[in-house]
């Protein structure tokens, strides 16, 4: 039986305007978006059994993004998800350095489309 | 991965980390079959190990596999080190895998496979340093360069996460801040004038 390649991301952002963008890009790419606004929510989605491509903002209010990755660890819901850091901050915080080797990837605020769709799909293919 | 071995080794060790899947995926993207054994040990979950394989197996025409405890270091093959545990080579010729504890929030480390390769007459070395937060494979570098290899590391510019290559650039020992296509150039370079 063929497997049928992850075609989910889950975009987590507290600005709505990032949100609406990642929906516009990968849609029509045939990728399908959860968007959801802060780090509670996508814990509450990985809890629902959400797996793909986890595109995380940083500096979110009440719990940032490397607090909810922590808490993706402790409750045991990264396996299956690739993570990479969605952020307007050029150099990450040296303290969460030991969290590193779940994140592959540090994706810069602003990015150009067709660069995060390629990245983003390739990212995707991991899962496959 | 059992070949007949030739009495000299080159060994490129690549340490990686944030953001460096996507370098990888440049550097041997086309990247021809050379007389060197390349060594990645790239920091990620154990998952996607196998994954980061494939995916680097698709573009290079060398062999391209998950290191295992024991396997003869042999040229014209790309050993991934497994997440969850340091990869040591032994003599430059047997890879041996460890379960240590973690080098600087890590395993498997940079430093740790990039210092246990032997000063030899007859072998030749390169290290690596790509993207990546923290200072893994700032003491590899040093040790490679003490031991008359080449070091290189990945122009800033280029990187997601600029704190490793600019650790190893801060030990005064990388010979050359490249960007992945400059370090695929280079590393073909190297293997081919061994």
């Amino acid at each position: 039986m063929t497997e049928v390649p992850c075609q989910r991301i889950m975009v987590v952002d507290d600005d709505v305007f990032i949100l609406e963008v990642m929906k516009e890009l990968f849609e029509p790419e045939g990728i399908e978006v959860v968007a959801v606004e802060s780090g509670d929510a996508c814990i509450a989605e990985l809890k629902k059994g959400f797996r793909g491509v986890v595109l995380m903002d940083i500096m979110m209010p009440r719990k940032d993004g490397w607090e909810t990755i922590k808490e993706m660890l402790d409750l045991d819901l990264m396996e299956g998800n690739v993570v990479a850091m969605l952020t307007a901050k050029d150099v990450p915080d040296g303290e969460l350095e030991y969290i590193k080797e779940h994140v592959i990837d540090y994706i810069t605020k602003p990015f150009e489309a067709d660069e995060i769709v390629t990245v983003v799909k390739g990212y995707l293919d991991y899962l496959a | 991965m059992e070949n007949a071995a030739p009495p000299n080794r080159t060994i490129v060790v690549i340490g990686s980390s944030t953001g460096g899947p996507r370098t990888l995926e440049t550097i041997f993207s086309r990247f021809p079959l050379v007389d060197a054994a390349i060594i990645i040990v790239q920091h990620m979950p154990l998952y996607i190990n196998s994954s980061l394989c494939r995916h680097l197996a698709k573009t290079t025409q060398m062999e391209v596999g998950i290191a295992e405890d024991g396997d003869p270091v042999e040229h014209g093959t790309i050993y991934v080190a497994p997440s969850d545990v340091h990869l040591k080579l032994v003599g430059n010729r047997t890879i041996r895998l460890f379960n240590d504890e973690k080098v600087q929030f890590v395993r498997p480390s940079i430093d740790v496979a990039m210092t246990s390769l032997e000063k030899s007459s007859g072998d030749r070395f390169a290290g690596v340093i790509l993207s990546g937060m923290g200072s893994d494979g700032a003491q590899g570098i040093r040790h490679i360069k003490s031991i008359g290899g080449a070091t290189l590391a990945q122009a800033l510019r280029t990187c997601a996460i600029h704190a490793m290559p600019r650790a190893a650039f801060e030990t005064g020992k990388v010979d050359q801040m490249l960007p992945p296509e400059g370090i695929r150039e280079q590393i073909i370079r190297i293997a081919r004038t061994a």
